[in-house]
């Protein structure tokens, strides 16, 4: 039983780039602003600003104060969610499909006319100190941050708290300069799905962003990748240790990332995957194992990781690269078809949820500049046979490995 | 079988009961088992044996050994997994419709499990790592230590993991005990959501668990002290933050006031709360926030929050100050409403996907025996009012000192 979706997809007058998705039959719209101006953005003495700015945008506008701001999205039992990226700062929002113009004015008010008062900027700067504190507090968080930096490079690599001095630096006038010079028209990308009329959709975009700065398209550049293979430990007083490894996976748009997909998922895409059956189930080493990919724009990053008891640290580390390795050696048909299940039959069933498909068309446009119908993505993935993941793994070898621990102690016997 | 505010309930001849709900503009379904057993059933030689008996069931039965569960599971494409609470523990999948069949004969067979004795000591050590790992989380240990100092010597105040020294000392045959003597049809329930006819429900049921032996029923519970009071304060070096709790007796599960309590929690420490506009926005604590934490037979109002750690008395302060003005002027009507928008939104997600319809209908069915459709919870809201809140707040006073949890890197308070 699938069920009609129709993709639209064009450049808006007031210079937006526009996807949408009918979809009848639900019973909330879901509306993704995107605006390219990311963690890259940043001066290196601000990092942080991205964050700082997307916290601050909604705390008040030439006609609201701050509360007015939430109160009005209140009044439509709507929020908007922020998160600062790479390269670009999403606004999320869900609603009830009769509100939704409501909501797209909104999020127009807060774009094009954010006031920041130097109140909340500067209660957003102390609350940006308290995360990198509480983050401290968070092991898998505070590891991802450190392997970060050798996965992708000081760009790529960023953090979108940045640290403790270079917020120091930030001035309520660099959140402005950010803003002016990174939020326009022509730097936008808005995706709406639900119950909606397409064309009313997009006259009401239009008609709340017309003017708003360029309306020439700015597109967005890709920014290579630097990698620094190597094993490097932190520590840190813990019950467990905290073990990441990465290495060079493809992009979004390379037509070997659905066969990584499946590949993905014969290594950790259920509890029958390998990782959970070797490092857990056979082994007992772990609660937590697992493998994911990560995709800058034009990009791609392979990530492992686990955390147990120190004296198990080795043997963990050495079972997560063992399998990794094994992949080339041994998968079977059984496997390649349980894995490919495991995408399509979760296409479907996560595809109730009229948000989590309009992220989807996000990301489609985002990567891919066109919307991908959920047809297309799942023949990709059935279309994957075992050459092809033989393929992929004899192209992309994993003879590079970047490794960070966090806990009490180091690898002592791991060699990448 | 009958029909009953929109949910289809049916009971096999052995006690198992079945609950579905339709939601036919879907094409999914949402399938599982709750078991009427958790961390407060347990006795202090068995603490943790719930949650331990949760992962055997992953582990084999007379049909499958773990290896064949897992790929059954992954071969539906299922969205699955389980979890054990102070009072419930729950199974359960999210399957393409097709799979419903499928999809609830493996969880019934992992209902039958064998508990095998040569899986127990490996899954042992996997719920040690667990236990290590919730150490390491603040969150977790201030959740822990709540219980155990508010509730002490009673069954509450056990962590649902158990403890090092609990779960290293448990043996299979004592887990097997306990295994057989929860899991029986009395003591579960098959819900269903999706898009699915109940008759094939009932039918898939009966042909799947209709041979189920019934059994006694669980040991009745023990209500605890509703009493809060009291400075209960934990130092652990490692942390950089100080959790900072201030908690007041509230609605269980079970009691009437309970919606007009979420409202209250929801006005004082929700989204654009007066929390956040006095505590986060002024740069106190990044997290703040107030809620209803229940059980069947007690419930407590707990507003709380994480912060640097000198900054604990200011946290503290500022909570309670906020709650005093609650206490002394009340809500105002645009409060009232701006929640009720919100859970509205939130009703019309809920009711797009059976998985979260599934998750949300679990305490309600088994406090009550079946949810409440969203109609009927927009109608509390709609009902609910300032003069409602004023009441509540004179039958759940907020207004004494309540009860003080502390814990992070500071002795605190002195």
């Amino acid at each position: 039983m699938e069920r009609s979706e129709t993709y639209h997809h064009r450049r808006l007058d007031c210079g937006i780039e526009f996807a949408a998705m009918e979809m009848p039959g639900r019973h909330t719209a879901a509306l993704n602003n995107r605006v390219a101006a990311g963690m890259v953005d940043e001066s290196e003495l601000l990092l942080g600003l991205g964050s700082i700015v997307e916290q601050t945008i909604s705390k008040g506008t030439a006609s609201k104060s701050a509360r007015d701001v939430s109160d009005a999205f209140d009044a439509i039992g709507a929020q908007s969610v922020g998160g600062v990226g790479r390269q670009s700062t999403v606004l999320r929002c869900g609603c009830l499909p009769d509100h939704l113009d409501q909501a797209i004015a909104l999020h127009a008010e807060i774009l094009r006319t954010p006031s920041f008062p130097q109140e909340y900027f500067d209660v957003a700067i102390q609350l940006a100190q308290q995360e990198l504190t509480a983050m401290e507090d968070d092991p898998q968080e505070l590891a991802s941050r450190l392997i970060a930096r050798n996965a992708y490079g000081p760009l790529l690599g960023r953090h979108e708290l940045g640290t403790k001095e270079t917020l120091g630096r930030i001035s309520r006038d660099d959140v402005v300069s950010f803003w002016k010079k990174n939020f326009s028209a022509g730097r936008m990308q808005i995706c709406v799905g639900g119950p909606i009329d397409v064309d009313a959709v997009a006259d009401a975009i239009d008609r709340h962003f017309q003017g708003f700065g360029d309306s020439k398209p700015a597109g967005i550049e890709n920014i290579p990748v630097e990698f620094s293979p190597g094993v490097r430990h932190q520590h840190k007083e813990l019950e467990q240790e905290h073990i990441l490894m990465c290495w060079p996976g493809v992009a979004a748009t390379d037509k070997e990332h659905p066969v990584e997909r499946v590949m993905l998922g014969i290594l950790s895409g259920g509890m029958s995957s390998r990782l959970f059956t070797e490092v857990r189930e056979k082994l007992g080493l772990v609660y937590w194992v697992g493998a994911w990919n990560e995709h800058p724009r034009g990009a791609g990053m392979m990530f492992a990781g686990a955390s147990t008891t120190p004296a198990r640290c080795d043997q963990t580390a050495r079972t997560l690269l063992r399998e990794i390795d094994r992949l080339a050696e041994d998968i079977t048909q059984e496997e390649l078809v349980r894995a490919k299940i495991g995408i399509t039959a979760k296409m479907q069933t996560h595809g109730d949820i009229t948000r989590a498909r309009v992220g989807e068309l996000s990301s489609d446009i985002y990567h891919h500049g066109r919307p991908r119908p959920a047809d297309e993505r799942k023949a990709e993935i059935e279309a994957v046979t075992i050459d092809d993941v033989r393929g992929y793994l004899a192209s992309h070898p994993r003879d590079q490995l970047c490794v960070q621990t966090l806990g009490p102690r180091p690898l002592e016997e791991f060699q990448a | 079988m009958t029909q009953s505010n929109g949910f289809h309930e049916h009971t096999l001849d052995n006690g198992l009961r079945i609950v579905v709900e339709q939601m036919p503009h879907v094409q999914s379904v949402a399938a599982g088992f709750l078991v009427r057993t958790g961390a407060r059933d347990e006795t202090p030689d068995l603490a943790g044996v719930s949650h331990f008996v949760e992962h055997m069931c992953f582990k084999g039965t007379n049909k499958r050994g773990w290896e064949q569960i897992t790929r059954d599971f992954d071969d539906m494409g299922s969205t699955y997994n389980a979890y054990t609470s102070k009072e419930r523990t729950v199974y359960f999948g999210w399957v393409r419709i097709e799979d419903l069949e499928r999809q609830v004969e493996l969880l019934a067979d992992m209902m039958q499990s064998t508990m095998p004795s040569e899986e127990f000591d490996m899954e042992k050590n996997v719920i040690l790592e667990e236990i290590a790992m919730s150490d390491d989380s603040l969150e977790r240990k201030v959740y822990d230590l709540m219980h155990e100092r508010l509730y002490p010597k009673h069954s509450l105040s056990w962590p649902v993991l158990g403890t090092t020294e609990s779960i290293t000392a448990l043996s299979r045959d004592s887990l097997h005990g306990y295994f057989a003597d929860r899991y029986h049809p009395g003591n579960m329930v098959l819900i269903v959501t999706g898009a699915v006819e109940p008759k094939t429900v009932y039918d898939i049921a009966q042909r799947i668990c209709g041979d189920w032996k019934p059994a006694t029923p669980r040991p009745d519970r023990v209500a605890p002290p509703k009493e809060l009071t009291g400075v209960h304060k934990g130092v652990v070096d490692r942390f950089q933050r100080q959790a900072v709790g201030v908690l007041f007796p509230a609605p269980s599960a079970s009691h009437e006031d309970r919606d007009v309590g979420d409202l209250v929690a929801s006005i004082l420490g929700g989204r654009n709360s007066r929390f956040f506009w006095n505590i986060v926005q002024t740069g106190i604590a990044a997290h703040v926030a107030a809620g209803r934490l229940d059980y069947c037979d007690v419930g407590m109002m707990l507003a709380f929050g994480f912060t640097e750690p000198d900054k604990a008395d200011e946290l503290l302060n500022a909570m309670k100050t906020q709650i005093a003005v609650l206490c002394e002027k009340g809500v105002t009507e645009d409060e009232v409403q701006r929640v009720r928008n919100r859970v509205a939104t939130s009703l019309a997600s809920e009711g797009e996907a059976p998985y979260y319809r599934f998750m949300q209908m679990i305490q309600e069915i088994d406090i009550f025996g079946l949810p409440r459709t969203v109609e009927e919870r927009l109608a509390v809201l709609e009902k609910a009012s300032p003069a409602a809140v004023r009441e509540y707040l004179s039958n759940w006073p907020m207004s004494g000192d309540g009860a003080i949890i502390s814990l992070g890197p500071r002795d605190w308070p002195a």
